[in-house]
């Protein structure tokens, strides 16, 4: 350890150095993302007498103890010095644990106030965050956005953030946002050599890929009333149907006609794509997300989670969004019994050793599934294959609490060559947009001391009260409580959908004939614990 | 050694089973799995009774290696006990429960297991079978007939699996009848599992036979047998739904050989599960639209069967979508071919299939067997 300082030609001998140099001390404003979130962390070095070394405390995660090692090429690469004395830097408040690389920009920027390479009087205000690679390059990194609103909340006036993220940044107004690419550059605009380009608001992306829209889809006039329905309610939707019957198609257009998202909204979502690395230079997400996970994604996957640094999973970045579920019997049991928690709280709380953090996660769910282990039941050109038993162990696969919480429940037939040439023309997406803003409209006037937006959020006892049904309906209603076995579950289920079908008509009642139309979506379905045989 | 097709005579020699030691020997007889009934009836014949059978087996001249380990161990008290514990009974030929008809087969058993009530002359009885995976139209028709035959009186006899078998049953236990019960496994095993249910229902109402000991599992070789009994227990058969090459032929051939009535219900020509019946009525089976027809022709007064009112009084709309309904049609398409729009024809859709009329398969609507045309009196 000795002779690097008596290398070090500057200070002559050790012993000397050793004494002369006073302890100096720097302090820097960071943030730290933990789950979706960001809190700022307070950093503060110190120069000091010791050996060549670099000390974290206060409850550094394994990425930031990494840069430990990281911090010091950095600095000398980029032509700054890195002092050969001890270094302790804390990081306040000390209980809460710190992760990912995010805080190597503001470990060094304490470093180079303590080392007075640049002015102390510059810092204040701004919040500093991003990673360092060993050449001094300030790289993207995970969770801008969430940094820029926790320094917001906090009262800085600006923040240096990465230049490749900058955009991000620049969502949460009344920021100053330094986007920076390299450790001199943070350095030139410290010391008012350097300025930061403006940031380059980005284009409001265009709808879900313009080629997706709802006219495309021929016949299925019932799926695309579903998608619809489902729309307006934020119900959730099943589809039942063979191989090649369209409810992949069908899905992907539910993004089409939802209403586009308010600023808050987006904001939220772009948070959770931004912690997990995937806004790829984008600054806002301005379309509403669409996830198809792969029916092998793991629990973790789908939910968040890892094992040191808490990722959102597939539900939270569907958040505001839809979630595709392809071949929903494919799924691990125990991921699919895990959606339970959001899509009832809208919201996932993952809990590891290092502590617990919770994710956004309000989607619309869209489930597809074969009607059978060889996907022909009920298929009217080829003939089912499988034996009763494996049918029924399906149908089993397919019940449960989730399925209690979807109230559209569809079967997608496989149309035949005539019935895709007998089909009508459909509606563009943008005229059921329409008809699905003012529906949606018209429920967060109705349940504005409800607390909730919409009628699938409505709980079973408020959906009987709150839903005034005409004679008629209730008639029908009644009757087919009768007939279609219909449980409690069942009947609200109906309640709610038949409440969606009216507020499209912008009717004030239920109606029969909306009734009806609610009744007509569970043709999937001949009891509420599980599929009814489909042919 | 006689050719084992040379014809034989019906029924057993004189003295088969008489005396313990022949009716022991004719329960050990019945529990052997390796040789075939049709070659057990000739040996019987070419030796003369039934222990001497047991005996010709344990020397090797028929049989197979497993009928030979078990005949030497067998103890015909335990298997008894065995029969006692699975809470059925076992009937050789001469007595009152061994249906006489079952000696009119070619390879009469040489003994039956019982469980349930009595099996008892006096009285008619039709079977119906039809494919284990039939459509929603199947299921209804058989249950309808059966029903149908069940409060005239008839005991439906049906082999106690799944699909039609399970629908002829429950049919007539729901209408307050008597039903026959012909299993292809152990006469304590239920197959499918699934079915035990169904099985302790004819069990309390009617009458479960079968030709196979306790414990003896379900396997594919052993239905075709078993069809054969349902055949020569009953006077009449129908055949509701079955694909070509199935089961259902199998029990509509043996049929015919009885001499038996054969009646087939049609289906479309494009459908699978029609080949059978469709063969059937080619070959001089008769067709039955219903129970009315059944009964009609199997000269028994019919009682109104099919529900009287379901069709008159129905809103115009209602009709003409039914009327349009001719095959499985989406819902759009029903509008378009009735000139309804398609929000009213949704709306009475869904009152078409509270009254029973029609049914969603599929993401389609078809008709039930309640809406078909009415015909008779009305």
């Amino acid at each position: 350890m000795l002779p690097s300082v008596e290398r070090d030609g500057r200070h002559g001998l050790w012993w000397p150095a050793l004494v002369a140099l006073p302890d100096v001390y720097g302090r820097v404003v960071g943030v730290t993302v933990l789950g979706v979130g960001g809190h700022a962390v307070t950093v503060e070095a110190s120069v000091g007498r010791g050996l060549p070394s670099l000390t974290v405390t206060g409850l550094p995660g394994a990425a930031v103890q990494d840069a430990r090692d990281r911090i010091r090429p950095a600095m000398e690469q980029a032509g700054l010095e890195w002092p050969l004395r001890r270094v302790v830097v804390n990081l306040a408040p000390g209980n809460l644990r710190k992760e990912g690389a995010g805080l190597d920009l503001p470990i060094a920027v304490s470093v180079l106030v303590a080392t007075a390479q640049v002015p102390a009087r510059s810092v204040p205000g701004f919040t500093f965050f991003g990673e360092l690679s060993l050449k001094g390059e300030v790289l993207p990194t995970p969770g801008v956005i969430s940094v820029a609103i926790a320094a917001a909340r906090r009262g800085s006036s600006g923040v240096v953030v990465p230049a490749a993220n900058a955009v991000e940044a620049a969502q949460v107004a009344g920021l100053r946002v330094v986007g920076v690419g390299t450790l001199q550059d943070v350095v030139g605009f410290l010391r008012g050599s350097w300025t930061a380009p403006d940031v380059q608001p980005v284009e409001p992306e265009q709808r879900p890929d313009a080629a997706a829209d709802l006219a495309e889809v021929r016949g299925q006039e019932q799926a695309r009333r579903a998608l619809e329905v489902a729309a307006a309610g934020e119900h959730n939707l099943l589809m039942v149907g063979s191989p090649g019957a369209g409810k992949t198609m069908l899905a992907r257009r539910l993004p089409t006609i939802l209403p586009d998202m308010t600023h808050d909204e987006a904001l939220e979502a772009t948070q959770l794509h931004s912690v997990a690395g995937l806004l790829a230079g984008r600054g806002v997400l301005r379309q509403r997300p669409f996830r198809a996970p792969h029916h092998s994604v793991s629990t973790a996957g789908l939910l968040g989670g890892g094992s040191t640094v808490l990722r959102p999973g597939e539900a939270s970045l569907a958040h505001r969004g839809v979630l595709f579920l392809d071949e929903l019997t494919e799924f691990r049991r125990d991921a699919i019994e895990a959606l339970r928690q959001p899509l009832e709280d809208g919201r996932i709380v993952v809990t590891r050793t290092s502590g617990s953090v919770e994710f956004p996660a309000r989607f619309t769910l869209v489930a597809a599934a074969n009607p059978c282990p060889c996907g022909f039941a009920g298929d009217i050109r080829k003939a089912c294959r499988c034996r009763e038993d494996q049918e029924a162990r399906y149908r089993q696969k397919l019940s449960g609490p989730l399925l209690d919480r979807i109230d559209l429940r569809l079967t997608v037939p496989r149309l035949t060559k005539d019935e895709l040439l007998g089909a009508s023309g459909a509606e563009p997406s943008a005229v059921v947009r329409d008809r699905v803003v003012a529906a949606r409209e018209r429920q967060r006037h109705r349940y504005r001391r409800l607390g909730i937006t919409c009628n699938a959020h409505l709980p079973g006892p408020l959906a009987r009260r709150e839903t005034r049904l005409s004679a008629g309906a209730e008639e029908l209603l009644a009757r087919a409580v009768d007939t279609m076995a219909l449980t409690g579950r069942g009947f609200d289920r109906i309640v709610k959908v038949a409440r969606t079908v009216a507020d499209l008509e912008a009717m004030g009642d239920v109606a029969a004939g909306h009734v009806a139309e609610a009744l007509s979506f569970r043709t999937a379905f001949e009891q509420d614990d599980g599929l009814a045989r489909a042919g | 050694m006689p050719d084992s097709r040379a014809p034989l005579p019906h029924g057993f020699p004189d003295g088969f089973g008489e005396g313990p030691r022949e009716a022991d020997a004719v329960l050990v007889l019945r529990c052997l799995l390796g040789i075939t009934p049709r070659d057990l009836f000739a040996l019987i014949w070419r030796v003369g009774g039934a222990s001497a059978a047991c005996t010709a087996i344990l020397q090797g001249s028929a049989g197979s290696d497993h009928d030979r380990a078990f005949l030497a161990g067998a103890d015909p008290g335990a298997i008894r006990d065995r029969i006692g514990a699975a809470g059925a009974r076992f009937a050789a030929p001469g007595d009152p429960e061994y249906w006489p008809a079952f000696l009119r087969l070619a390879d009469p058993p040489v003994g039956i297991f019982v469980r349930g009530q009595p099996l008892a002359d006096g009285h008619d009885r039709v079977a119906l079978v039809g494919s284990r995976r039939p459509t929603p139209t199947g299921r209804e028709v058989a249950t309808h007939l059966a029903r149908g035959l069940a409060a005239a009186g008839v005991v439906v006899v049906s082999g106690g699996a799944v699909g039609i078998d399970a629908a002829a049953h429950r049919g007539a236990l729901d209408a307050g009848g008597s039903t026959v019960a012909v299993l292809g496994s152990g006469i304590d095993v239920d197959y499918p599992p699934s079915n035990g249910r169904l099985l302790r229902a004819v069990e309390q109402g009617g009458t479960i036979v079968g030709e196979y000991a306790p414990g003896v599992p379900a396997e594919p070789f052993r239905f075709p047998a078993r069809n054969r009994l349902i055949a020569a227990l009953s006077r009449g058969i129908v055949v509701v739904q079955g694909a070509s090459r199935s089961g259902t032929r199998i029990t509509a051939e043996h049929a015919l050989e009885l001499g038996l009535d054969v009646f087939a219900v049609p289906g479309s020509v494009t459908d699978p599960l029609a080949e059978t019946p469709l063969d059937m009525i080619r070959e001089g089976a008769t067709m039955i639209r219903d129970a009315d027809d059944l009964l009609l022709d199997l000269g028994i007064d019919p009682q109104r069967a099919t529900d009287p009112d379901a069709l008159p009084g129905l809103p115009a709309v209602q009709r003409s979508l039914l009327e349009a309904l001719a095959a499985p049609m989406l819902p759009d398409a029903v509008a378009r071919a009735a000139g309804v729009p398609v929000s009213d024809a949704i709306s009475a859709l869904v009152e078409l299939e509270l009254r029973g009329l029609v049914r969603g398969v599929g993401g389609r609507y078809e008709r039930t067997f309640r809406a078909a045309p009415q015909r008779g009196s009305s």
